[in-house]
């Protein structure tokens, strides 16, 4: 189901049983009328058959339906007003309120609330326990949860620009509260109250069950304790215990459906379609080798992003890549350099496909390979270094886990000190201290993190290294020094780079060959001095000329 | 101040304000809380002498003969040597026996309920997220309605299919009670046998929340670099959904433990209360019906102090699988 087809599918039933509770007490008679026809069951006359004193279950159940969504309807509106006052307001005025506030949020929260709402019930005497009393509890020991997610999203709302704009420019703190960051939070107010409002009834059926209910209120739960205690289901009376359960858990569960529709809206990630199909479509049968130095041939590979509207994002795409060779892959970005990297791999994701052309590593046909023989093949004959150096290192394990997962798997009759030994070997060659082993990622500087990811890409001494953009992060010094390292590593240790960046006049001091793409195609491929001195196609031109060169003239290109 | 030190200056914190509460409540509510005591105490045949008297007002209030302070440290000085007074509803017993008698009924039920609940929910939710687009994915809203179920309600029909119905378990009580309480295999069967439903009703009941959380923040790890990164590291399908996508999903689970801890807590009182199980969640609605207000409020005080110590348990470890949470300067 969609986002919205479960949106819709959860207000209709909420909407149907809100208007069961509007309208059902109207239409079905006195709920407290006896009879004597108790426990009669369903049939002609009672829908829903009646209790033991002759009562018809359908108007109980449409007078505590109204009684139970009152009360909810009650408590969500108090706990969606306190969660704000605490969390919102406390997260914008910042400082020592902030602090207090926080703290008073987080004691309530960790306070458990129900022997607190038993506890409070149990003090005050049954003729002064009514609606307002129970509705004012309940909210008191709910909205705390509610107010920790908002001071979150507030917190990080009030420094984006438009926030400080409106406050640099002087408008009061209330109206930017309640224009500027108020509108934001909509989504997930609305998520807090749909909560509040299923906590409270369940709640509240709860303290009901157990006899500590508004003494003045007939709700599910009255109805539940009463059921109960004239014995409905010992009598086999399902009839009388059933739907008021049901009425909770449907409406409940309705609300459920909203909440994930809500949740889809906050999180795109949840929302998307995932169809899990093949990531190879069809593959062009290969040709022999032609050449003992040629390592990797791309061949007319495609690829399309399957959509409503199919992006072709990689198009006839042919390349080779020789022995210990650099071949820079450039254009702008969307032009499909990096889904072709990740398909050379079949790391695409769906809805990415091949959809025909073929990727041959040194006789291997990589798109013809099954789910463990891909496994196999990956990182110990083509690893990668990703664009994102900083978020490829898994945040919560040190990097010596990081790379033993790697020997561990690829070489798993190493011992642990050939492992160990192994690690430290890595990092010495790209002038990373072995006693950062230990460290997290969180511990070492965008630099440093990315020699960890080269030292990684080593460890198997791959005969390909594709690296996408991995110096586009970094300031000019460190991505100089990389830069020196990776071509020092390459004459050291003869492997072939395929190395993908914007910057053009980079991969011309850098590359053997460059390849310039743009929509999916290869416009120009030939060497590095080629393109320097005899540029063809327009468009490579054009992204010479946009570099300036240090002297200052638009398109001389002198790094 | 150091993460350690932090979280345990906050659930000092957080005690304070429940023993505090504990103190208020009686003494804001309307009522006359010492009268109902004394009158109780007498039909019990216990002495009324004002020693007896005085023990009530210092939990429950004087009505302005002593001074809010006074008051005050007196009732903290009682609680510091373990004094919460006698209970009158299982008269003459003190309320510190009759808590230390059934406190181990539920730490052992909620506890391992929870347990079992967490571990099953994360790694549902966990798979769930990972084989996303699967049939697996009804899961999600099959659990996330039986959680909107209310506890008692679940328990009741249990025990109607399965106790009244089938035959399959007993219909209520901790153990046979031909059996004397102690450390035999006969009793602990007996005792584990009679478990078994009041712990199905709260996994049901609880397991939908976890799931629904970890499998939310399952989907988004995957699309993290780092399992990225795993994946062409040419690592086990295993390995990259555990090592790295559950390792960093199954952190805000964590983090929201105490959340979801109240929700069990006040769900198995209540399912106690169903089963008659000689638990404390039992023995709080006993002391309510019976206007046992000592008990009460030492009972809420030990489930107050339970549920923070297993909170502050989870925010220890917490640091340990978080290396970032440790090094973090500002308060969370």
């Amino acid at each position: 189901m969609t986002w919205s087809g479960k949106l819709r599918a959860g207000l209709l039933l909420a909407g149907l049983i809100v208007l069961f509770g509007l309208v059902g007490p109207l239409l079905t008679g006195d709920p407290a009328t006896i009879r004597d026809v108790g426990l009669t069951p369903p049939g002609d006359g009672h829908l829903l058959g009646t209790t033991i004193t002759g009562q018809d279950v359908l108007a109980q159940l449409a007078h505590a339906t109204r009684g139970s969504l009152w009360i909810g309807l009650l408590v969500g509106v108090m706990a969606t007003v306190l969660s704000g006052v605490f969390g919102i307001v406390g997260a914008y005025a910042g400082g020592a309120v902030d602090e207090a506030f926080s703290l008073f949020s987080n004691v309530m929260l960790v306070i458990p609330g129900l022997p607190l709402v038993i506890v409070v019930a149990g003090f005050v005497p049954a003729d002064q326990r009514g609606t307002w009393t129970i509705s004012l509890v309940l909210a008191i020991t709910g909205w705390a949860a509610a107010a920790r997610v908002l001071r979150a999203q507030t917190l990080s709302l009030r420094n984006r620009d438009y926030v400080a704009a409106a406050r640099v420019s002087g408008e009061k703190t209330w109206r930017v509260i309640c224009v500027e960051i108020l509108p934001n939070l909509l989504p997930i107010l609305a998520s807090q109250f749909v909560f509040a409002v299923v906590l409270a009834i369940l709640s509240e059926a709860g303290l009901s069950f157990l006899g500590l209910g508004a003494a003045d209120s007939s709700t599910l739960g009255t109805m539940l304790y009463y059921a109960q205690n004239g014995f409905a289901l010992q009598r086999e009376a399902w009839w009388w215990f059933v739907p008021p359960g049901l009425v909770i858990a449907l409406f409940g569960g309705a609300l459920s459906l909203v909440n994930f529709s809500i949740d889809e809206i906050i999180n795109p990630a949840l929302r998307e379609r995932v169809r899990r199909g093949r990531d190879v479509v069809a593959t062009t049968p290969v040709v022999a080798p032609a050449d003992e130095d040629v390592v990797l041939t791309v061949s007319d590979l495609n690829v399309v992003y399957q959509g409503a509207t199919p992006v072709h994002a990689v198009k006839d795409v042919s390349l080779t890549l020789r022995r210990g060779e650099i071949l820079g892959l450039a254009g702008e970005s969307g032009c499909g350099k990096t889904t072709l990297a990740y398909a050379v791999n079949r790391l695409h994701r769906p809805p990415a496909e091949v959809t025909s052309g073929s990727v041959v590593f040194d006789g291997v046909d990589v798109l013809a390979l099954g789910p463990e023989e891909l496994r196999r093949f990956r990182w110990v004959r083509l690893s990668m270094v990703f664009q994102g150096a900083m978020n490829s290192l898994n945040p919560v394990t040190p990097i010596s886990a990081q790379l033993q997962d790697v020997l561990r798997t690829h070489r798993p009759s190493m011992t642990a000190t050939d492992r160990a030994a192994r690690c430290a070997e890595v990092l010495r060659l790209v002038g990373v201290d072995r006693a950062r082993l230990g460290s997290y990622p969180h511990e070492l500087s965008g630099g440093m993190r990315q020699r960890v990811m080269i030292a990684m890409a080593l460890l198997l001494e791959p005969q390909v290294m594709i690296m996408d953009e991995p110096t586009t992060a970094l300031d000019v010094l460190v991505q100089r020094e990389i830069l020196n390292e990776i071509k020092r590593l390459r004459d050291e240790l003869r492997f072939a780079v395929v190395f993908i960046t914007h910057d053009l006049p980079l991969l011309l001091e850098l590359s053997d060959r460059i390849a310039v793409m743009r929509e999916g195609e290869v416009v120009e491929y030939a060497t590095a001095e080629e393109m320097y001195l005899r540029p063809r196609h327009p468009y490579t031109r054009q992204l010479l000329a946009s570099f300036p060169s240090l002297t200052g003239e638009r398109g001389a290109l002198i790094r | 101040m150091g993460y350690h030190l932090r979280k345990v200056a906050f659930y000092l914190a957080a005690l304070w304000a429940a023993v505090t509460l504990n103190f208020v409540i009686p003494r804001l509510l309307p009522g006359n809380p010492v009268d109902i005591l004394m009158a109780k105490l007498q039909q019990r045949g216990g002495s009324v002498d004002p020693a007896a008297r005085q023990a009530y007002e210092t939990l429950l209030g004087t009505g302005g003969r002593e001074s809010f302070a006074q008051e005050y440290l007196a009732y903290l000085g009682n609680l510091l040597r373990g004094d919460l007074g006698v209970s009158v509803s299982a008269f003459p017993a003190k309320v510190s026996d009759v808590i230390g008698d059934s406190l181990p009924w539920t730490i052992v039920l909620v506890g391992l309920a929870t347990l079992i609940s967490f571990v099953l929910g994360v790694g549902l939710g966990a798979l769930v997220g990972w084989k996303r687009g699967t049939w697996l994915d009804a899961l999600v809203p099959a659990t996330t309605m039986l959680s909107a179920v209310p506890y008692f309600w679940l328990a009741l029909i249990l025990v109607a299919l399965l106790s009244s119905g089938l035959g399959w378990f007993p219909l209520n009580g901790g153990y046979d009670v031909v059996l004397d309480p102690g450390w035999n295999p006969e009793f602990l069967g007996s005792a584990l046998y009679h478990g078994i439903l009041p712990a199905l009703t709260i996994v049901l009941s609880s397991v939908g929340g976890w799931l629904l959380g970890m499998r939310n923040m399952m989907v988004s790890a995957m699309s993290e670099d780092y399992v990225l990164t795993a994946r062409a590291k040419g690592l086990t399908g295993s390995r990259v959904m555990i090592r790295y996508a559950a390792r960093n999903a199954v952190l805000p689970s964590v983090a929201g433990f105490a959340i979801s801890l109240g929700f069990v807590v006040s769900g198995s009182i209540v399912t106690e209360q169903v089963f008659s199980y000689p638990g404390i969640g039992s023995k709080l609605l006993q002391a309510v019906q019976n206007n046992d207000y000592a008990l009460m409020q030492g009972i809420f005080l030990v489930i107050t102090i339970a549920v923070l110590g297993a909170n502050l348990v989870v925010d220890l470890l917490y640091g340990l699988i978080d290396a970032r949470t440790r090094d973090r300067s500002t308060v969370s």
